[in-house]
């Protein structure tokens, strides 16, 4: 039998639900264990990579990424409760079993009913598959069909970047990667007239929100690489990889929730 | 576009329009005006004195039979076409009423043998030609003038219920639900945690209620008291998103006074808090801006949010705004939503000055 507590993350970017959602885990999980607190959805999926907690409450309407998107990304890794806000029709088209969601404020007797639902399908801290209710296909393909349903921002076109004293112009698909530097983000870029590499202040989880997910394929909790620069992914030994790029000599890793990206089918 | 004439009316006159009985019920079951049954029966006895007067004595007592017998049938005739006025009982009763008057003369003529070319045969003639007319007008009149009526009563009603709804909508859309609910469910956190929020965040959303709610049924009122909703508002709003939110307030005093549509400026910031700042990770500032310019007045709403979305259609609430701006001011007035220079959103409205 695992003691080690079992550690959740919660998402909401109003901070009194927030809290509120805080005290009633508290009262209907004992021994859960909080390991981060977001105020948006690209900070949850930022903490979700850092913290790798086994179950996410997460707001529905956040800016920069919106809940279900948050959830598509962690793609039935462990299991996510939607908690939405009153008037949120986004989830009413589903029946509770498909996705599981619990209204704010948070009723007790009904978090409580979750919860119960939720502590079968936790994955243990070894790393074992999750017991999901829902194949993972099934999974994705509602969540894409509720990810219609949420706006989200236009996709990136052009990055500018100061270099020295001029403002640099870098087309969005002539970056090969970006990669996270600090508070920084370095673009590395290829292009007619000559690559090189550029920081911008943009922080890279918020940069992600802004991509075409198709064309920008996150590798690392810092690293997110243009798919057309791929040339192999090598593994290297047991839960090692990286990635070889066309025509440069560096290799970039990929971590252990981006592997499946490479199934070599 | 001219419209086509209906040479349906020349064989088969009268309203082409067909009540139902629903219709019939809500508009048409008032019965005629006694100032309308008076003329028309004092019409009518005008009528039949004159008649009598230029006829020989002898028939003064059968024509004053047939007059009040035509009188009967055309009133009887008459009621029914006032409460279902259509072709088909206007074409019936005619048909009744004439093929009567026929039957009657015949009888006339063959009870007196009038010669051909006689003064009398000529008279007995014109009567009842007379009768046949003024019966077939008569009632040909009553079934277009009562079904114009009834059609204008069922219109009004129409646009009555439609101001209705609207006025229900405006209602449902100035207190937002999920504004209510949300805001009550932080309040209700704050205070179990015994929060020190929870104080000015009742008062915000007190002070947003007690300037909204009479808002409603007013057409207009004073930018000035609508300001104070707002800068409410915007106060319960900042307090739930702490510091994402922030917001200037600049209501000329000369803009204060004028009188515009209620809720309009409320919509245009409930807007630029839902679109421009809460889909910003950092927030954004919202600037509300009120003045006056050539003797007009200028209303500014700006957020520093992503601006618009390219090929994006208004909202609900911008739809109503239009709608009720353009009740009150006809094409005076303008709703613009651009992109501002510094990046963000800005929503302007120009409407004439008018003061209480």
């Amino acid at each position: 039998m695992n003691t080690a507590p079992v550690t959740a993350l919660i998402a909401d970017d109003e901070e009194a639900p927030r809290a509120q959602l805080a005290a009633a885990l508290a009262q209907a999980w004992p021994g859960l264990q909080l390991v981060a607190q977001c105020a948006n959805g690209v900070d949850a999926w930022d903490a979700f990579l850092e913290h790798e907690p086994q179950v996410c409450f997460l707001d529905i309407r956040m800016p920069g990424m919106s809940g279900i998107d948050v959830a598509r990304r962690i793609d039935g890794r462990v299991p996510v409760v939607f908690v939405t806000a009153f008037g949120d029709h986004a989830l009413a088209a589903f029946d509770a079993g498909a996705v599981d969601y619990v209204m704010k404020p948070v009723d007790p007797t009904r978090l409580a009913q979750a919860v119960e639902r939720v502590r079968p399908r936790l994955a243990a801290r070894t790393g074992a598959p999750a017991a999901a209710t829902l194949d993972p296909a099934a999974l994705q393909a509602l969540l894409a069909q509720l990810a219609g349903n949420v706006r989200r921002p236009a996709p990136l076109q052009v990055i500018q970047a100061g270099v020295g004293k001029e403002v640099r112009l870098i087309r969005v698909e002539e970056v090969v990667y970006f990669e996270a530097d600090s508070r920084y983000t370095r673009v590395v870029y290829e292009s007619p007239t000559g690559g090189g590499d550029a920081l911008i202040r943009t922080p890279l989880k918020e940069l992600l929100a802004q991509l075409d997910e198709a064309q920008f394929w996150q590798v690392h909790r810092s690293v997110i690489v243009n798919q057309r620069h791929i040339a192999s992914a090598v593994r290297v030994d047991e839960g090692q990889m990286h990635l070889v790029l066309r025509g440069r000599p560096e290799t970039l890793p990929v971590s252990r929730h981006f592997q499946a990206l490479f199934k070599g089918q | 576009m001219k419209p086509a004439i209906d040479w349906s009316q020349l064989w088969y006159p009268g309203p082409t329009r067909v009540f139902s009985d629903d219709e019939l019920a809500r508009a048409g079951a008032d019965r005629p005006s006694r100032t309308l049954v008076m003329v028309a029966l004092f019409n009518y006895l005008f009528m039949g004195f004159m008649m009598l007067q230029a006829g020989p004595g002898a028939a003064t007592a059968p024509l004053t039979l047939v007059l009040a017998g035509a009188g009967v049938l055309g009133g009887q005739v008459a009621l029914r076409l006032w409460r279902r006025p259509s072709r088909r009982a206007l074409l019936r009763g005619s048909a009744v009423g004439v093929a009567g008057l026929l039957l009657v003369l015949a009888l006339a003529m063959r009870v007196h043998e009038l010669p051909r070319g006689s003064d009398a045969r000529a008279w007995v003639l014109s009567v009842f030609i007379a009768l046949a007319l003024l019966l077939t007008l008569g009632w040909w009149f009553v079934a277009v003038y009562r079904a114009h009526q009834i059609e204008a009563r069922l219109r009004e009603q129409a646009e009555q219920a439609r101001a209705l709804a609207m006025a229900g909508q405006l209602a449902a859309a100035q207190i937002q639900p999920h504004f209510l609910y949300n805001t009550l469910a932080a309040l209700q956190h704050w205070v179990q945690a015994k929060d020190d929020r929870a104080a000015p965040m009742l008062a915000a959303l007190t002070g947003f209620l007690r300037a909204t709610l009479p808002l409603f049924n007013r057409p207009r009122l004073a930018l000035g008291d609508e300001a104070a909703a707002v800068r409410e508002y915007l106060e319960v709003m900042r307090l739930r998103l702490g510091d994402r939110l922030r917001y200037t307030l600049a209501i000329e005093p000369a803009a204060a006074h004028a009188q515009v549509p209620p809720g309009l400026l409320l919509t245009l910031v409930e807007n630029a808090v839902e679109h421009g700042v809460t889909p910003m990770l950092s927030g954004a500032e919202i600037a509300v801006r009120a003045r006056t310019e050539a003797g007009r007045l200028v209303l500014e709403v700006q957020d520093g949010g992503p601006g618009l979305a390219p090929g994006a259609a208004d909202g609900v609430g911008l739809a109503n705004s239009r709608t009720r701006l353009a009740q009150a001011f006809g094409d005076r007035a303008t709703l613009g939503l651009d992109n501002a220079a510094g990046g963000g959103c800005i929503a302007r409205i120009t409407a004439p000055l008018e003061t209480a």
